[in-house]
């Protein structure tokens, strides 16, 4: 399919489809990430400037653990995710879509300098631009993905009706339409419905909201 | 089979994988074969048309699993030791050619100017500012070193410095190197001219002589470790992008970065030794000069010999 998902193929023949996130969300996730940077190290130094050189020696470790450390420890730890990540949306994979390990997360990290370079994350904006999985100089040394995760849908009960044979046989493709735009018909607009009713006059024979009625009794005999 | 019955047929089954993948349950041997009918499951839904809800359920279900299952590496027991007793020395020494360049890059550049700065000392001031020259001086004064600290609250802020600023500069070198490896050439040069012009000036003055060499000589075998062992591998990562060999350049900086790695964790681990000597032993003024030389020789020899000697036996690398 050309729509630039990702798919893998795992060894029992399913093919799992990832899509990568492009510079736009991931310099999000990056703000967040450092904003949340420069508010600890605030936090740490007004409690740092209570215990003098002890505080500053606070203050240094926890500079040093928060820049290079906290990523490192995200991803590896919480499924890939920074906080910044997990705000936006998206995660760091492996390339063959397994969760990264501490080499993986420790090279795209110390990586993150390169693609900074020589300003505001030029080398890796252009590094993204140039690839089709969206990936920085450090994803490409370290053989990491950054995509986006998927969003834990609730399944939507399916529509009740009077159930229908269908008036000639349609494909599985065809079938999986019809049953998904009952699936969807809450975020729809009723003129919309009624819109999409009258094009699927080829099938029902029947315009607007009737041939919508109609549609839902063959998706009712379809699923029970 | 309607979707309907395929769905209370299988709904048990997926209910007790859900409960395995959100941890709630913990019959986690049981999940390779739940997995292996999940898939079934998944390849009928996507072939007989079933709602894209369900397949999309199941495919993430599936997802879930195969991270879980395919994700769990192999034990790795002690794989820090191994790379310190093997694979650290032997990265080392095969890319002796490279180290051979680091080291003239670092110890002839920083030797060169130190003897430049002894034999003309206002050479000095064609590398650094006159403040800054100023300032070292200040620092090395015989009593300035532990004085101005603060007493051992003020060693362990230092420490924090030391980690902070070094290991910083010890992994932007790395990174840097990326690029061709010329940031990193020219970060292991800069870092030697200071040295070396630092060391000149210090030593043209009696009184600093006797404060500067003792407080370096120790860390420094570390520290200037650290930061060659950065260097190297930063410099191999670009010349893996300049000749990848019968490699793509995509995968040739894989090869290397995986073959870095333990050179990466070395040289960090070298500079956090550093900074613990610099701030706790280094600066330490009871101990008298000799002590430090003595203990200085020694940790030289160690870093040597470990450099040459570590790692020669036993198996092939992990």
């Amino acid at each position: 399919m050309l729509d630039g998902r990702l798919s893998l193929t795992t060894p029992e023949g399913i093919r799992l489809s990832l899509t990568p996130a492009g510079p736009a969300v991931r310099a999000w996730a990056w703000a967040i990430d450092t904003a949340l940077w420069v508010g600890s190290l605030m936090v740490m130094g007004f409690i740092a400037n209570f215990f003098g050189k002890v505080g500053q020696w606070m203050m240094l470790t926890w500079a040093f653990v928060s820049y290079w450390g906290y990523p490192i420890i995200c991803e590896v730890y919480f499924k890939g995710r920074t906080i910044g990540k997990r705000a936006a949306g998206i995660e760091v994979l492996r390339a063959d879509g397994l969760p990264v390990g501490w080499r993986e997360s420790t090279l795209r990290n110390l990586l993150l300098v390169a693609d900074f370079l020589p300003a505001l994350y030029i080398t890796g904006l252009i590094s993204m631009l140039y690839d089709n999985q969206f990936r920085r100089v450090g994803d490409v040394v370290a053989r990491t993905l950054v995509v986006y995760s998927d969003k834990a849908q609730t399944r939507t009960a399916l529509p009740k009706a009077e159930p229908l044979p269908l008036p000639f046989p349609l494909t599985p493709d065809q079938q999986r339409t019809l049953v998904d735009l009952f699936e969807r018909e809450r975020s729809l607009p009723p003129g919309r419905l009624a819109e999409l009713g009258t094009i699927a006059e080829g099938l029902t024979g029947a315009c607007d909201t009737e041939s919508l009625e109609r549609m839902r009794s063959y998706v009712a005999g379809l699923v029970q | 089979m309607k979707q309907k019955q395929f769905e209370a047929e299988h709904a048990d089954l997926w209910r007790e994988i859900d409960a395995i993948v959100n941890g709630v349950s913990l019959e986690t041997e049981q999940l390779p074969s739940y997995y292996r009918r999940l898939c079934q499951c998944l390849a009928l839904a996507s072939q007989r048309g079933y709602s894209p809800t369900l397949t999309d359920y199941l495919r993430r279900l599936v997802f879930e699993c195969h991270r879980r299952l395919y994700g769990t590496s192999v034990a790795r027991p002690m794989v820090l030791r191994a790379w310190l007793n093997r694979d650290l020395p032997r990265r080392v020494r095969e890319e002796w050619r490279l180290l051979l360049l680091v080291a003239v890059a670092f110890w002839g550049v920083g030797i060169l100017c130190g003897v430049l700065v002894w034999w003309k000392p206002q050479l000095a001031y064609s590398f650094m500012g006159s403040g800054d020259l100023a300032r070292m001086h200040d620092m090395y004064q015989p009593g300035s070193i532990h004085v101005g600290r603060g007493g051992s609250q003020g060693d362990l802020a230092m420490f924090g410095f030391y980690i902070w600023n070094n290991v910083s500069i010890c992994f932007r070198t790395f990174a840097g190197g990326l690029f061709a490896g010329i940031p990193a050439l020219l970060s292991v040069v800069y870092n030697g001219i200071n040295m070396g012009v630092v060391a000149g000036w210090l030593s043209l003055d009696p009184t600093t002589r006797g404060t500067f060499w003792p407080f370096v000589v120790t860390h420094s075998s570390f520290e200037l470790t650290g930061l060659m062992l950065s260097g190297l591998s930063g410099m191999r990562l670009g010349l893996a992008l300049i000749k990848p060999g019968r490699l793509s350049r995509r995968h040739a900086l894989y090869e290397v970065a995986q073959r870095m790695f333990p050179v990466i964790v070395g040289a960090a681990l070298f500079t956090f030794i550093a900074a613990f000597f610099e701030a706790f032993w280094s600066a330490n003024t009871s101990v008298p000069d000799n002590v430090k030389y003595i203990v200085a020789a020694i940790c030289w020899t160690a870093v040597l010999s470990y450099f040459l000697f570590a790692g020669r036996k036993g198996g092939d690398a992990a």
